[in-house]
Parts: structure tokens; sequence; C-alpha cells
């Protein structure tokens, strides 16, 4: 079966946030996921990368593009140490916001980014997931789901008891 | 050769004051709205709808592709109507069966994408689609009126004005996916062609489709002809709820575009230096026009009831700023304006879609902003001195609230499990909500201005030791580019309607005759007044807060 990107970045932002990951970390790997699968690299990157929040590359790689950012100028560029998360470090740098420049020297990232430039717009088309990383992925994403009760049913959504006019 | 100037503009409107609940509820369809800018561009395309495929029985169930060739692409709705027992119709999320569904195609689908769609629409999201299928969609009968009509026609008669006045639509959607959920095409797909390009537009070409299927099909089902005023005033009904809202809060970029072209439209409108005849006229035109329709706007709700009471009321009064006389000196439009401040919040946002109203040649242009092709692209703050900063001068309606008060944080928004949707519940009363969704942008902000007192570091280094600061991080970094990015409210406080949001998203689609069923969820109609498949080329833009013509 195949998956529309935003399914693929969506589940993987929520899969995120219910391994624990802070909203802001969840939808930046959101973004890296999809352009990780459409690159065609290892899936089973992401599903490690959630097994490790509260550490790992969910919370450490949004950190280590930040302190590329802050090295100065417009175009800014610096290295990302991602030892064994080197593939998913690319797909995060895939999915800055910014036009990158990436080189991988062994386990480093060497990354230029200019900060004036939007990244160019990728068609990332139609995606097929892993049947296991699915299933992971929604597993985790159950976790931020509220069990519906009788009145949270009627009430919560915007009760409408009479519809039929 | 220079570029031609852009036209002459007055200041914007402050986003203190645009972006707030109480006027962002009341605001109204503007010619910028996604339902006219579409109808434009089908009429300057001189578009042709067809009918390939017609298999109804005589009770009006079965299918039908309808079929337009719009910016070089070929797109078809694909209707299916079944036959739904009364006690399994409901216009909310959590329904699992409908009168009609559809899906707007790609191009124009063969027996087998057809019978594919026919046996897939009506599960909605139970089904899986195709990168095939632009946009997913249901909709129920208004049951009274659809019988009515059909009855009338099968008498021999048009149906009953009063009727057709007062509900206004044969259907209601009660959702419009697009976006790849359940599988359909992302939007990427579509986002770069001529006429779908901006945002919701393959969504409006979908419902403008679907009100067109439901008037055949009332024709086919009554063995008549409506007439053509008839048919013009039914639009298509939409029931919307929670799940509308937090859209414009995690799409503050888009929010921030579509708001900024709105206030520039009424900013260049302001500037205009002197009007003419023909434009004072049209003005006044308008303010009659607008007083007709509050007239026909009734809602059963009687809170809102009498909102659109006062309103009516109050405009009696603010319309003579429109009269001829009033319309004479300098800056007319923008003196207009000033004068309207002392009234409500609804006869302001009245005024503002009103006065723009005659200047497509000075605003129509500006549509073409309202998308996001960057995606939220803006250079990264390096410090936390530079955030305290843009938080001291963006952000100061996000201190001022105390979160900690009970009603400062009385509600939580939420995803249900039963259907994914977002919902909105008690903080103290009910459970959840420490799995609250972050839609909670102020407190956030406020919560790392705290954090941020005294403290003078990279800001990676403050985020690495504060993970959870890094959405409002995000939020404040957009500030300077995108002002109009943030509701500027408290969206957790008790006293937060979501229906506030509701309309003003709804507004931007074009959506008219606004009838609240709570305060989180509510009935629109959309395409009310819209030309009709066969007279795109006949004025097909004047239809600004239509009214019933007999």
């Amino acid at each position: 079966m195949t998956r529309s990107a935003n399914e693929v970045m969506v589940l993987a932002g929520k899969a995120a946030r219910g391994a624990g990951a802070p909203p802001a970390q969840a939808s930046e790997f959101g973004r890296a996921a999809v352009r990780h699968i459409h690159a065609g690299r290892d899936p089973s990157d992401i599903s490690r990368a959630l097994e490790a929040v509260p550490n790992g590359p969910i919370m450490d790689f949004p950190i280590a593009f930040a302190r590329v950012f802050e090295r100065g100028g417009d175009t800014p560029c610096g290295q990302v140490d991602a030892s064994t998360w080197l593939p998913l470090a690319e797909s995060y740098a895939d999915a800055l916001p910014y036009a990158v420049q990436v080189d991988v020297v062994g386990e480093v990232l060497n990354i230029t980014v200019d900060l004036q430039c939007p990244a160019a717009k990728a068609h990332l088309g139609r995606l097929t997931l892993p049947d296991a990383l699915f299933d992971q992925m929604t597993t985790f994403a159950a976790r931020i789901l509220v069990p519906e009760s009788d009145a949270s049913r009627l009430a919560g959504a915007g009760a409408g008891l009479t519809d039929n006019d | 050769m220079l570029d031609a100037p852009p036209p002459l503009q007055k200041p914007l409107r402050p986003p203190d004051d645009v972006m707030r609940l109480a006027r962002m509820g009341s605001m109204f369809p503007t010619r910028l709205s996604f339902l006219r800018s579409l109808m434009r561009r089908l009429a300057a395309e001189n578009v042709t709808v067809t009918r390939p495929v017609w298999n109804m029985d005589a009770d009006g169930f079965g299918h039908a592709v309808y079929s337009l060739r719009l910016g070089g692409y070929d797109y078809s709705l694909v209707a299916v109507s079944t036959d739904l027992p009364p006690e399994m119709r409901t216009d909310r999320v959590i329904a699992t069966a409908w009168d009609t569904a559809y899906v707007l195609y790609d191009g124009i689908p063969d027996a087998d994408e057809v019978a594919r769609i026919a046996a897939a629409a009506p599960k909605q999201e139970a089904a899986r689609f195709t990168e095939r299928d632009l946009i997913l969609s249901r909709a129920n009968k208004s049951v009274r009126l659809f019988a009515h009509v059909t009855q009338a026609m099968r008498d021999g008669q048009q149906p009953n004005p009063d009727m057709i006045r007062d509900v206004g639509y044969l259907m209601r959607t009660t959702a419009v996916y697009g976006n790849g959920k359940f599988g359909i095409a992302d939007r990427d797909v579509i986002d770069a062609r001529p006429g779908l390009e901006g945002p919701f537009a393959a969504e409006m070409l979908a419902v403008w489709l679907i009100r067109h299927f439901t008037h055949e099909l009332a024709e086919h089902v009554g063995r008549g002809t409506l007439d053509a005023a008839t048919k013009r005033h039914l639009g298509i009904g939409n029931s919307t709820g929670l799940g509308m809202a937090p859209f414009l809060v995690n799409h503050p970029v888009l929010l921030n575009n579509w708001m900024l072209v709105r206030e520039t439209a009424l900013a260049r409108v302001r500037a205009v230096e002197a009007l003419d005849a023909a434009q004072k006229t049209r003005l006044s035109d308008l303010a009659d026009r607008a007083a007709q329709h509050l007239q026909e706007w009734n809602v059963p709700d009687p809170v809102h009831q009498a909102r659109i009471v006062a309103l009516r009321a109050d405009w009696e009064i603010a319309r003579e700023l429109l009269a001829a006389e009033a319309l004479g000196g300098v800056d007319p439009l923008d003196t207009v304006m000033k004068a309207a401040a002392t009234h409500s919040c609804d006869v302001q946002e009245l005024m503002v879609a009103l006065i723009i109203e005659p200047f497509g040649d000075l605003v129509d242009g500006l549509a073409d902003c309202m998308g996001d092709p960057s995606g939220g692209f803006c250079p990264p703050l390096d410090s936390t001195t530079a955030i305290q900063t843009e938080i001291k001068t963006r952000f100061a309606w996000a201190l001022t609230p105390d979160y900690d008060a009970p009603d400062g944080c009385g509600q939580f928004w939420y995803v249900s499990e039963a259907k994914q949707e977002p919902r909105l519940g008690l903080r103290f009363d009910e459970p959840g909500a420490e799995l609250e969704s972050p839609l909670d942008i102020g407190r956030r902000i406020k919560a790392l201005h705290t954090a941020l007192n005294g403290v003078d570091t990279p800001l990676s280094n403050f985020l690495a030791d504060h993970p959870e600061h890094g959405l409002a991080v995000s939020r404040v970094q957009l500030g300077a580019r995108y002002p109009y990015a943030e509701i500027r409210d408290n969206l957790i406080a008790t006293s937060c309607l979501p229906i506030d949001m509701l309309r003003c998203k709804l507004s931007f689609f074009g959506a008219s005759k606004f009838d609240p069923k709570s305060d989180r969820w509510t009935r629109i109609t959309l395409c009310q007044g819209a030309p009709l498949a066969d007279d795109l080329g006949t004025n097909p833009d004047d239809w600004w807060l239509p009214v019933w013509a007999t």
C-alpha cells in the first residue's frame, strides 16, 4: 500500500510526540522522516530514533543544526556529528527550510546553509512504509489520543443531536 | 521598462486589533475569498462542465461523473448517491454513512476508476484512496427542502420561494478532505497547476461541482426543471466543527498571508482619494444588499439570532456612512472606516468586506499572495537575547493572561481516540488534559519569557537545556516576518469560543449565513448566488452577500 507524503509526515510527527518528544522537535522529525523514506534511506533509522526518545537524534539534531545556524553570516557552515545516525542527519538537512549544501565525511555531515534562500520545493510522491514501521508509528501516535467518553462524544466535538432537518 | 508601482495604501490595521477572536469571529466573505477567486478563474477560462456519466435510478440513487478542463488539466467529480436511513443521518464527524459521497478526480476516470470510487467513496475515512483522487467529501440532504423541492417539481410547480430563501441549499457537506488524507493526493501534486494554485482551490472546485450535482439530482428525482434564479440561490450547505479550528494555529504562515492580503486590500481602498458617481452608487447598492442579506439571515439559536438582529439595527445606522453625500471628501473610504470604528466588530467587518467589493482592479491580484510557497521561511534568531527582544516587541498579548488561573486555562484541546479528530475539553471536569494538544501558544510564549529571565546564551544552548520551549521559540521566530500569524488571544481560556476561529476560516472560503449550533460547530452556506455551470460567462463575480430575488 502506498501512502501520501503528508500522511507519513503527520504520522511520524505524532509518533514522535507519542514517544515523548516536545511538539517542535516532533514536527521536525515528521518532516525529516518523510524525506528519509522518500530518499530510500533505511526505515529502521526512524524506528530507532523513536525508540531513543528522550535521547537520540529527535532531541539532538534540532540543536546540532541550530548550532550551525549560529555560526554567523547569511551562509553559515558547520558540522553535525551524526555517529550512527548519519543517514537520518541527511534527512534532517533535506527537510530544512533553507537551501543547503551537504558533504558527508566519515560520520560527520558538513553543511552550508543559505539562510536567505528558501529550500527548493520537492514533490515527494507516493511512499511505501514497511508494515512494522507503520505499526510502530501508529502505536506511538496513539499515546497522544484521548479515549472517548459519552460526555466527550457529545460535547467535545460540538454536539448536534437533530440533523434530519 | 519598470514594473508598475503597487497602488497607494493607508497603514495596515495593527495585528493587535485584527488578530483577536472577537474580530475574527465577525468576519464576512470578501471578493478575495477562495470561492470568488475560483469563480473568476473558471469564467476567465470559459470553463464548460460536462456530465459524461449519469447512472441514477428513479429515486436518485446511483452515481454520476462531471468533468471540466481548467488550466490545461481535466478534473472530474465522481458523485455517489445512496439510500440512507434517517436514523443514520448526522452531520457530525462521528457519522459513518451519508446520503452522498464525492471524489474530485485528477483527469477523466474510466469505468474501472468510476467503479473503484463508487465503492470506496461512501466509506469515506474507512477506505483508502489514490493519488488520482484529489479531494474526498460527503454531503447529507437537507431532508426538508430536498423533499419539498422534488415534490413541487413532481406537481409541476416551482418550490416555495420562502423555503428556498430560508434554507438556501439542498445538501450540506460534512467534510471536505484534501492534502493526502486517507491516501488521496498530496497538495503538492496540484499546487503549481493554473487555477488550483491558491489555498483550498481544489476543495472549492469540488464544493461548486457538488452544488451543481445537488441541483441536477433534485431535478432528476422531481422530474422537472428548477428555474435559474432558484438554482442560483441554492448553494451548498456545510457543517463544520472543531477540526477546522486547530488549522489556523497549526498553519501560522497561511493565516498570516490570508489576513495580510485582506488587510492590504482594505488599506488600498482606504487610500482611494476620491470616488466617482458610479463608485458611490455601487457602494450604496451594496449597502442595500447587505441590509437585505441581514434580513434574510435567520438562525434558530436565540443568542446568535439576537446578534444578527442587533447587527441589522446597527447597520441601518452605519450604512449612512456610505450615502453619496457622505462620500464626497478626500480619502472617503478611510473616513468611512474611521467612523465605523465606533460601531461593533460585526459592523466594522461587514464594512471592510463591503468597501473592498467594488475595487477588484485594486485588490484582486492580491489573491495570488494567499498561499504559502516557502513553508514558513524566515532566518533564525541566534540568541536568547534576540528572542527576549522579539517577545517584548511583538508578543505582549501572550504575556498578559494569567494562565494559571482557572479561567485562564479552563479548556484544553485534544485529539480523540475515536476518530482522531480535534476536540475541546473542560480541564477541570474531563480526563485527558495530560495529553493536551499544543494549541496553547500564548501560554507557551509566556513560559518561554519566564524561563529566559536573566539568561544570555546562544539559543541552541538554551534549547539543549529546555527542549520543551522549542515550539514557543519557533513561533517567536516567525513573528517579525509574519505579523498576522498568531491569534492574539488565550485559546485555552474558559472564555475562548472556537466558533470565532471557524468563522474566520470559513469567511476566507467564501461562506455566508453562519448558523452556529453551539460554540463548537456551525452550519454555513457556500456558493449561494454563485454562477451556475451554464452562466459562468454572464457576470460571474457579483454575488457578494447573496440575496433572494424572486
